[in-house]
């Protein structure tokens, strides 16, 4: 978790945007969806919408200011996920911010071979055990697609291995509303019961709209089972600068905060109070290979600029990190993550996701989770700041070692040093050092990371009852999907 | 070569669509065949294009508007192509299959194809095997193009091919397959004729199926 607000003067930020252009942002949005408006592409939807006051032309619905403002102040500011067992583990609110891996790639690295191969099912359940084991990655999602099950439910699949292989919040997806709904049916077993999910709830689900502008069929079942459940959802945009959005920053800024917010409106009506973690992607297409990118500057300062934009309406925000367009880990991998690790840091995302993502979301890479997971402690210690208080303003220390004497020994280091970040695979050995202990990169290093973890590490095993009845939903789905 | 010819190839290549359909009267007035302006004004501005943005010194924004200065010369001249009995490029029927709601990728392979000088029909996204179906019957194109980008939903391109060899013209169409996680492999097996990995190669191959 990156929290530094109790004892540093000043928690690290960056900021884009004044207050009175995060004004203009919010009223850019409303505009574009009091004239533009949004297709609902479910009418039931659009009848509920129609009541609440908004204006309904065949599938377009067009929202008046007033509602959106609403919907603003009736969404919790504040969605906490909780773990396996009940226990808070995520808050997501404020500057808080935890990192957790994506989801759905076609392609896995394999982490013994090197060779890129498509995912399956066991690396749902590895890349489950790979954050359960890592301490600064707090929450997971599947990572890989699995290929080696029934497609149409391969997202029960995952879930099922997922809940087997860390006991860390999960961020799941679902392919349709009935295999969401069995999926919910799963997640009640795991916390016994309806009421005790929606008390403390250990997954949210991740959707989307479709950009530009559309609340399409799945995405608009998607949210309102959620709400009638009280469950919470990721509701972010999923858009490319240039493709589906307007080719300026600030263009796609303001569409994908009226896809954004006119969700949240649908979450609302539905069912007030509804948790929702929102902002999201503003991915960025390159003009000059006609592909989407993962790294992108321009996608780094949209998504920045929308952080800024859920804070200014104090709504809990989902974000991207330690993510790249390398087709594996390479330099440009580790690159592209770590900017993105501290970025999303200093912008104060809260449920920051992606980490691991090679090739644009074509591929997963195992050792760069761990890679960034090493990045992730050392923006932890920088998130700390600098706290200046008198026995770290160290008057008495420099007058008793004085001119020409040295600190290493003295009390005050030996009280401090702790404080200070030690690295796990960054390397700060001398060349002899290292040249005796193989030569090892940063790459190696995590390689024989991933590799222990995935031969070593147990994760807290569920209940036999569990384990049952989330194989007899599984099975269930089987049959219908005959 | 003739001046309105090359005049024809530079205003391609710099996407001065508004000017395009006007030279290519100029030419017909001039006395050139609808051929010769096709072979030796409009395909090679729009060769070059395909070599500069395959350089990385053109720009997708940029190629788009030369394939639509093409079309819109295109226009002017293919009444009279087909009066002559000359054949253009042919027809493309395209567009991502059902339960898939990615379309980029699709329209980036209509702009390079529509280039290269062939006619797009684009059926959008979300688009049932019976709907290719009908489009192909309705309007007999060279080559039927689909697009997925979902694991669930390659699976349709396999049942529209199904459904073409139930109505039995299957064999009436070249069909060309893409979309991220989408494979030669995958294309072998569901039996497609041709597999791109971009809009580039997309439209190389969409030529060779149309010598
Ligand atoms: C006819 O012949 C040909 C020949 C070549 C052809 C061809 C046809 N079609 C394509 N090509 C080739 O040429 C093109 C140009 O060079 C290339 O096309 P591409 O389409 O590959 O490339 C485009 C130019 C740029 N790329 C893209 O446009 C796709 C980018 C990524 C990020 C992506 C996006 C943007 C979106 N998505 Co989606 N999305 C991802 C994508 C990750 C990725 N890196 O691909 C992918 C494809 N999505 C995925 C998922 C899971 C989903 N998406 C979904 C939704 C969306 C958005 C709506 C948000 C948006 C699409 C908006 C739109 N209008 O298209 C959901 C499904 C919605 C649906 N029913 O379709 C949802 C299910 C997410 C959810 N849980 O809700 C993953 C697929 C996993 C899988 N294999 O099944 C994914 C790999 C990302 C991930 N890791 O999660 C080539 O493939």
């Amino acid at each position: 978790m990156i929290n530094s607000k109790f004892t540093a003067q000043v928690t690290p930020g960056i900021q884009l945007l004044s207050d009175d252009q995060k004004g203009g942002i919010h009223s850019a949005t409303l505009e574009v969806l009091r004239r533009t408006g949004v297709d609902v592409l479910v009418p039931g939807v659009r009848d509920m919408l129609q009541k609440a006051g908004c204006w309904v032309d065949g599938g377009r619905v067009r929202i008046p200011p007033n509602l959106i403002e609403w919907a603003i102040r009736a969404a919790p500011s504040r969605v906490v996920l909780c773990n396996q067992d009940g226990n808070p583990a995520m808050e997501l609110e404020g500057r808080k911010g935890y990192y957790g891996t994506g989801s759905d790639t076609p392609f896995v690295i394999d982490a013994y071979t090197g060779q890129r191969r498509k995912a399956v099912l066991e690396d749902v359940a590895n890349v489950a055990k790979l954050v359960d084991a890592l301490e600064h990655i707090d929450f997971l999602m599947c990572m890989g697609i699995a290929s080696d099950v029934t497609e149409s439910i391969s997202d029960l699949y995952h879930f099922r291995e997922m809940v087997h292989n860390t006991s860390k919040p999960i961020i799941y997806t679902a392919w349709d509303r009935a295999n969401l709904e069995a999926i919910v049916e799963m997640a009640e077993a795991v916390a016994g019961g309806p009421e005790a999910l929606q008390r403390s709830p250990f997954m949210a689900l991740y959707s989307e709209p479709i950009s530009p502008l559309s609340h399409a069929k799945e995405s608009c079942e998607k949210l309102l089972f959620l709400a009638e459940k009280g469950l919470p959802v990721v509701y972010t945009p999923g858009m490319m600068i240039g493709a589906t959005a307007p080719v300026t920053i600030a263009g796609a800024l303001v569409q994908a905060n009226a896809e954004a917010l006119s969700g949240l409106l649908i979450t609302q009506l539905a069912r007030e109070g509804t948790p929702v973690i929102g902002a999201g992607g503003i991915l960025f297409m390159d003009m000059a290979k006609g592909a989407i990118s993962y790294a992108a500057p321009e996608f780094m300062l949209a998504m920045t600029a929308f952080s800024e934009m859920y804070h200014y309406y104090k709504l809990p925000i989902f974000s991207f990190s330690g993510c790249s367009d390398a087709k594996v880990f390479d330099q440009q991998a580790s690159a592209e993550g770590a900017i993105w690790m501290m970025l999303t840091a200093l912008g104060g995302g809260n449920l920051i996701h992606d980490v691991g993502y090679i090739e644009s979301g074509l591929t997963a890479s195992y050792q760069q989770i761990v890679a960034m997971n090493e990045v992730a402690a050392l923006v932890k210690r920088f998130m700390g700041g600098i706290e200046i208080n008198d026995e770290n303003i160290a008057l008495e220390a420099i007058d008793r070692v004085g001119p020409g004497g040295n600190f290493v020994g003295d009390e005050h280091t030996f009280q401090h040093f702790r404080r200070n970040w030690v690295p796990e695979l960054f390397d700060r050995s001398s060349r002899e050092e290292w040249e005796v202990n193989g030569e090892l990169t940063l790459g190696d290093n995590a390689a024989k990371k991933v590799r222990q973890v995935f031969e070593n590490h147990q994760a807290k095993p569920v209940d036999e009852s569990v384990s049952e009845a989330l194989e007899a939903v599984i099975q269930k789905a089987e049959e219908r999907n005959k | 070569m003739s001046d309105i010819l090359s005049k024809l190839s530079t205003a391609i290549i710099e996407g001065d669509f508004a000017s395009t359909p006007e030279m290519a009267e100029t030419a017909l007035e001039e006395g050139l065949g609808p051929d010769e302006i096709l072979n030796k004004g409009l395909m090679p501005g729009m060769d070059h294009v395909g070599v500069e943005f395959k350089a990385g010194n053109m720009f997708v924004p940029e190629v788009l508007r030369s394939a639509r200065s093409m079309q819109a010369a295109m226009d002017i001249i293919r009444p009279l192509l087909a009066e002559t009995g000359i054949e253009p490029a042919g027809k493309i029927v395209i567009g991502t299959v059902k339960g898939d709601l990615h379309d980029i990728g699709k329209n980036l392979v209509g702009m390079m194809c529509e280039g290269a000088g062939f006619e797009i029909i684009d059926l959008g996204k979300d688009i049932e095997p019976d709907a290719f179906v009908e489009a192909v019957k309705e309007h007999s194109p060279k080559i039927l193009g689909m697009s997925a980008l979902l694991t669930t939903t390659m699976r349709a391109m396999e049942q529209t091919i199904r459904a073409l060899e139930e109505t039995g013209i299957r064999d009436s169409v070249k069909i060309m397959i893409g979309g991220a996680p989408v494979t030669q492999a995958f294309s072998d097996q569901i039996g497609a004729d041709g597999y791109a990995a971009n809009a580039a190669s997309a439209s190389d191959i969409a030529k060779k199926f149309t010598p």
